[in-house]
């Protein structure tokens, strides 16, 4: 079975400051890979790298088989079959809750209004915002807007979901309801990568933990192994921080 | 046999004014219509230079592409016309450009009767029109590119990431939020606009101006013409700020800043 | 506050008239013309006003003994700036009017003007009637901007008022305008500038006059200016400057 995505020997400059210093790694269709690391290792733009939101210096990204930095692929097309959830949410403010989730089922799939109304709903109603789908963004919490962010992704029917740390920029007493919602996803069996500092939501979800530092893959694994018995030097001094 | 003067207030000759009465009706609708024309296309132009100006492509060859044809034209555009004075781009275009384009001897574009029948009934309409589009549309695509910018990043993220293409990006997300935040500064535009139209009068368009100044030239009196465009312009540039506020109040919702 | 002494005052008031006759007497006199009027006044592209006006001024001061100074001053201001005292006097080309009498002072005639109408050639127009209909370019204010609101309606758009003479040329030639009209010296010197141009001289209109113009009640420079019009006209200076202007002999007898 091919991998859903595939990453070789990426590396990413911003101007002359290396972020990216030779990344290759796989994640399986259905697996959960949760991608830890200090700030400024390189995780965020390594996830940004795989739906082409970012170029790559060198080095090749391959998306459910589809080279994401070759200028002749339809990347609108692909980004359609890639979900991504942000950390600022970045929910649309001049459109209702339910509005955000019709848009681009609408526009893209073209889908009729109605259809993607009913699915938008049910996606409310799984994430537990349903009673919120004619407010404004604005109106809602942290964690509401997160998880109407999740559904919107969801709304595309995507292949595989990006989470770029989902949680860093709630109140801790939201984080709860968003990791809720990313479990059950897990368990449904869609393939996910998750950038994340929640330590104890990568050890019980994910399947394999990759853990960058400096823009190099330092080392990957089990959540049991890499968490309980780190061989790096530099993981061990990471996880010693945050544990 | 002169008629008698009218005296308002005792120094104000109305008189003057009812005796040119249809000059000034026809001056106002004039002034109207040249300024909704001028900031209807002023707008277009000014979102497609906006955006012209943000232009940018991922891969090479377009990349220049965009660079040569789209960014450096619409920058030298934007330069000219906000940095020359309107009056000297009103003379220019209409004894100069449209000549050059339109002229019953040799024009490039239109010559012979037509290009008199045009030139005599529409032409100072035309340059005029002309002008105050162009020149509108370059400070219009300030504020298109200002409101574009000022939209955060991640909402352009967020929209391709859904695999919405540029455009509708632009058209889903990104414009209508500008919109917004754009419609004070359009409003202030409007407003330039319909003031600015004055000067149109420096080419023979019979609007507000015209009327004031004809009066003006035959009776050697200031108060009574130039008084009573001041107090119909006044009224439109408040209308026009009603307008304003009222679509902002319109649009306002759901913003969070 | 105590009482200025009287003899201080004295003092004070003798230096000041004395001061100011003494500026009057060997300042040269402000003469306000508009160099925008070809060939009555114009500018050189050295800066220089010269013309028809020029020259007649400067034959009178000369014949008078006064110096003069030319300031070029927009037409619309300048019977304001005579008004305030920046302009002792003006030629400009301004014709002399039971109106304008009323205000100002004015020499006796130095110029018979008319109007003169400019068409393409090809056009059939032989007089201001045959106009009617058509599109007709004066300057704003002018007397031809008069005769035709009188002749085809004050508010009628067939009337187009334009701000220089220059500008209902350029109109005319651009295809704008069916006709100008226009002071006959202005426009025949337009006129004979382009080719597809030809002028047709109607009778009907009245006959003007230009005078020069003085600050209501200065009598004394109005004389002066007078009998230095009659002594160029006397010697011959006016028709030759005259015939290097317009080409042609004055009609006489002016002024």
């Amino acid at each position: 079975m091919a991998a859903a995505i595939r990453v070789d020997a990426l590396t990413k400059q911003f101007g002359t400051l290396p972020v990216l210093r030779g990344v290759s790694c796989e994640v399986q269709p259905s697996e959960v890979v949760c991608v830890i690391g200090p700030s400024g290792s390189g995780k965020s733009t390594l996830l940004r790298c795989l739906n082409g939101l970012e170029e790559a210096t060198s080095g090749r990204v391959t998306a459910l088989s589809v080279p994401v930095h070759d200028p002749a692929t339809d990347l609108d097309a692909l980004r359609a079959e890639i979900g991504m959830v942000f950390q600022r949410f970045n929910l649309f403010p001049h459109r209702t809750v339910l509005q955000n989730l019709i848009l681009a089922p609408v526009a893209v799939r073209g889908l009729a209004p109605a259809e993607a109304r009913e699915r938008a709903e049910a996606l409310l109603d799984k994430v537990g915002v349903l009673d919120k789908r004619d407010a404004w963004p604005n109106q809602l919490s942290g964690g509401q807007q997160q998880r109407v962010a999740i559904a919107r992704a969801l709304a595309m029917q995507p292949k595989v979901m990006l989470f770029d740390e989902p949680t860093s920029s709630l109140d801790p007493e939201m984080v709860g309801e968003v990791l809720a919602v990313m479990q059950a996803l897990a368990d449904e069996g869609m393939t996910m990568v998750v950038v994340t500092h929640e330590m104890g939501f990568a050890r019980r979800v994910a399947d394999r933990v990759l853990f960058l530092d400096e823009g190099l893959l330092v080392e990957e694994g089990a959540p049991d192994e890499l968490f309980d018995c780190p061989r790096e030097a530099r993981t061990r001094r990471f996880l010693s921080k945050v544990l | 046999m002169e008629p008698e003067p009218i005296l308002w207030f005792g120094w104000f000759r109305a008189d003057i004014i009812a005796e040119y009465a249809p000059l000034f009706w026809q001056g106002l609708r004039m002034t109207i219509g040249v300024t909704v024309i001028g900031i209807t296309f002023g707008a277009l132009l000014g979102l497609l230079v906006g955006m012209a100006r943000l232009a940018n492509a991922r891969h090479a060859p377009a990349r220049h592409l965009t660079r040569f044809l789209l960014r450096w034209p619409a920058t030298v555009y934007v330069s000219f016309f906000r940095g020359t004075p309107l009056f000297v781009q009103i003379m220019l275009m209409h004894f100069a450009v449209v000549p050059l384009l339109m002229n019953p001897a040799d024009g490039l574009i239109v010559s012979g009767e037509l290009a008199r029948t045009l030139r005599q009934d529409y032409g100072a309409l035309l340059s005029g029109v002309l002008a105050l589009t162009l020149n509108a549309g370059a400070y219009i695509s300030e504020v298109f590119r200002a409101g574009i910018q000022s939209i955060d990043r991640g909402q352009v993220e967020a929209a391709r990431s859904l695999g919405l293409s540029y455009r509708r990006t632009m058209y889903h997300v990104v414009l209508p939020q500008a919109f917004r935040r754009m419609l004070p500064p359009l409003g202030n535009n409007a407003i330039a606009l319909l003031k600015d139209s004055s000067l149109v009068s420096a080419v023979g368009l019979s609007e507000l101006a015209y009327a004031a100044r004809t009066v003006a030239g035959a009776y050697s009196r200031y108060w009574e013409p130039y008084l009573t465009i001041a107090m119909m312009y006044w009224i439109l540039t408040l209308a026009l700020a009603y307008a304003v506020r009222r679509l902002e109040h319109r649009y306002g919702r759901g913003d969070t800043r | 506050m105590a009482p200025a002494s009287p003899r201080f005052a004295f003092v004070v008031t003798f230096f000041v008239l004395a001061a100011a006759t003494a500026a009057a007497q060997s300042r040269p006199l402000v003469v306000g013309s508009s160099a925008t009027y070809p060939p009555f006044a114009y500018e050189t592209p050295a800066k220089q006003i010269v013309g028809f006006d020029v020259d007649v001024i400067q034959a009178v001061a000369s014949k008078v003994g006064i110096t003069v100074r030319l300031v070029n001053t927009p037409f619309t201001g300048v019977f304001a700036s005579l008004d305030n005292g920046d302009l002792d006097l003006v030629i400009s080309g301004v014709t002399i009017s039971d109106r304008r009498r009323q205000s100002y002072d004015f020499t006796a005639p130095y110029f018979e003007a008319r109007q003169l109408i400019a068409v393409p050639v090809a056009s059939t127009v032989r007089n201001l009637q045959d106009l009617a209909g058509k599109k007709v370019g004066v300057v704003t204010g002018s007397t031809a901007d008069e005769v035709a609101s009188r002749t085809f309606g004050r508010t009628s758009a067939n009337i187009r008022r334009f701000d220089t003479t220059p500008l209902i040329i350029a109109e005319l030639v651009s295809g704008g305008l069916d006709a100008a009209i226009g002071d006959n010296g202005v426009i025949a010197y337009r006129a004979q500038e382009h080719k597809g141009l030809k002028t047709v001289n109607d009778p009907g209109f009245p006959k003007e006059y230009f005078g020069i113009v003085v600050k209501k009640g200065n009598t004394a420079l109005r004389d002066r200016l007078d009998s230095g019009l009659k002594a160029i006209v006397a010697d011959g200076t006016y028709a030759r400057i005259y015939r290097t202007w317009f080409k042609t002999e004055p009609p006489l007898p002016t002024p």
